[in-house]
């Protein structure tokens, strides 16, 4: 059919728009791989020669990049532990359990999700000051371990679609709710759990702000916080801070490549990415 | 089910949902109620808040009015939300049909424009300032090359986009900071492709079928067809766009220095409040902007929900 079937000129089109797309990326590795020589060195040529492997060895010292890496490995493994528990019990008693408010307190929920950050960030920011958390990565991970809006939502749909023949069959046996949702529900609903899972660890790892607004001490920056304290440090030399760059981006690219299918889905549910 | 187990139920459920009910209260709750409160007060974190009335809330409307740094913060919003938005509507559907062809090497092109996308925005900020920068920057050796006078980005405070002049007019325009910080979010427009992908796999042929009876064209087809059966999507798009670029932060927060650089013309509401909050610890002050933003927002999404059904069109209405 002719509308699924570009003349050249419409192949044409879609080749430079992607070309236009790659560019940027494919700039960063070249030029991560280059000498200051060469960065400078006219005419410009985009291939790195000979290619400067030393720009990546150089990066990881030049700041303390396993530190700030320890801290992302820290984070990302606390706010998905915490997510996972917290948010699949609370979904769990919406989704499949009768409680006076339940439906009241979901409605509240679902609101909660469209209030913007903003409104709630300083008084948010006193109660974990409050709570001896400043500058601690508690202040990061302990949020997560008391739930989430939307992952309690997508949760929920899912266990939404579990027959209720196993629920009643479960509790026929004797077996407890948590038993219940830790031997029937979380099994059945695997590939959410993996999305949830996935759109926490990339969240923590790209974020940003939190560390921004909690942290005060280099010691405890994540990579996101310190990649960037390295921009205004270290500006004059470009082929290490793109390096770096490269380094932060490529765990992210690699899970991408090996859990499309999980990162898709939770597009298709959501409409954005975390 | 007898009243016995739905007890232990009961029970169940309430424990189950205390980790989240406790989160609910202290870190949504509270900090919904005390940020109202204190948008009536004046308060610096360091001695108790002092009820002041209406005070930051007459101060906003005089900011407003006089044209000062609030004003300046609204414009940049503004600015940079309806361009983002407007862009990414555009190249999403363009780049959606190009890449639901049936050509060779589809699923090439389809990671290639997805890529961008899962890129970290502290990388994407580092990648995009060493890219913009206006003296040795890629991109303006690039336009050099092809006649096009070096760009600001982010070290210029104009816009390309406003005042709005005739194109003719517009040569010699520079492009600048917001401008930057658009393109910048637009290269990362693969999360909504898969959703526009989805949406066009899910047209019916027959659809196509019987505007090629009628003798359309490929144009018509897209006009007629496809553009139409995208409306549902493309106002998602416009809704949850418009809300993520209104309270935008942290490429706005990398890109402009933690201030608003150059000259304060990416100092966004976001970025404003942030910076009245934990520089001038002036948390009234703060908590009215953010309040102030949240009704912006609402309105906003009422007014897009109610004009909606003039132009999105739902299916099986009929």
């Amino acid at each position: 059919m002719n509308n699924r079937t570009p003349g050249w000129l419409g192949f044409l089109s879609l080749v430079t728009f992607s070309a236009l797309m790659a560019a940027p990326l494919l700039w960063l590795v070249l030029t991560s791989l280059k000498t200051p020589e060469q960065m400078a060195s006219e005419p410009y040529s985009w291939w790195p020669s000979p290619i400067r492997w030393q720009n990546y060895s150089d990066a990881v010292t030049a700041i303390p990049f396993f530190r700030y890496l320890a801290n992302t490995l820290i984070l990302c493994v606390g706010n998905v532990v915490g997510t996972l528990i917290s948010c699949s019990l609370a979904a769990y008693a919406f989704a499949r359990l009768r409680w006076p408010g339940r439906d009241v307190l979901f409605a509240v929920l679902i609101a909660t999700m469209l209030l913007p950050w903003q409104v709630t960030m300083v008084p948010r920011f006193l109660v974990i000051r409050e709570l001896g958390l400043y500058d601690t990565l508690g202040a990061l991970i302990v949020p997560k371990f008391l739930g989430e809006a939307f992952y309690i939502f997508l949760l929920r749909q899912f266990f939404l679609t579990v027959p209720q023949s196993l629920i009643d069959a479960a509790r026929l046996d004797g077996c407890s709710e948590v038993g219940i949702l830790m031997r029937v529900m979380l099994p059945l609903c695997k590939p959410a759990l993996l999305t949830v899972g996935l759109l926490e660890f990339v969240a923590t790892w790209n974020d940003y702000g939190g560390p921004l607004l909690y942290l005060n001490d280099p010691e405890r920056f994540p990579l996101a916080y310190g990649l960037e304290q390295f921009i205004s440090s270290h500006s004059s030399e470009l082929n290490l801070l793109l390096a770096a760059a490269v380094l932060f981006t490529l765990p992210i690219a690699l899970l991408f490549a090996v859990l499309q299918r999980a990162f898709l889905s939770g597009i298709a549910t959501t409409g954005m990415k975390g | 089910m007898n009243g016995n187990s739905s007890k232990s139920e009961m029970q169940a459920a309430y424990w189950m949902a205390t980790p989240w009910l406790i989160g609910f209260t202290v870190l949504t709750v509270y900090p919904f109620l005390a940020s109202l409160y204190w948008s009536f007060c004046r308060y610096d974190m360091l001695s108790a808040p002092k009820w002041v009335g209406l005070a930051n809330y007459r101060r906003i409307s005089t900011e407003l009015f006089s044209g000062g740094t609030l004003a300046q913060a609204i414009f940049n919003t503004t600015y940079f939300a309806i361009l983002s938005v407007s862009l990414s509507v555009v190249l999403g559907v363009l780049l959606a049909v190009m890449l639901s062809w049936e050509v060779r090497g589809r699923a090439v092109f389809r990671t290639i424009c997805y890529l961008p996308s899962v890129v970290p925005i502290v990388a994407a900020c580092v990648l995009w300032i060493v890219l913009l920068d206006p003296q040795q920057g890629m991109i303006n050796e690039i336009l050099l090359k092809l006649g096009i006078p070096a760009q600001g980005w982010f070290k210029s405070t104009s816009s390309a986009f406003w005042p709005p002049a005739w194109p003719e007019d517009h040569a010699g325009r520079i492009v600048g900071s917001k401008d930057g910080l658009v393109l910048m979010g637009v290269w990362g427009v693969g999360n909504l492709l898969v959703i526009y992908l989805a949406a066009i796999a899910d047209i019916p042929p027959q659809l196509y079928e019987a505007a090629e009876l009628d003798g359309a064209g490929r144009w018509r087809q897209f006009w007629h067809v496809t553009l139409p059966m995208l409306t549902p999507v493309i106002f998602f798009n416009v809704v949850v766009g418009l809300i993520h670029s209104v309270q935008a932060f942290t490429q706005i927060y990398i890109v402009s220095d933690g201030q608003g650089d150059p000259a304060g013309a990416t100092l966004t509401l976001s970025l404003h409040l942030f910076l009245a909050a934990f520089k001038e610890l002036d948390l009234g002050y703060a908590s009215a902007v953010a309040w102030m933003l949240f009704v912006i927002i609402l309105l906003i999404t009422i007014w897009l929900f109610r004009t909606s059904h003039r132009w999105v069109h739902h299916q099986g209405g009929a």
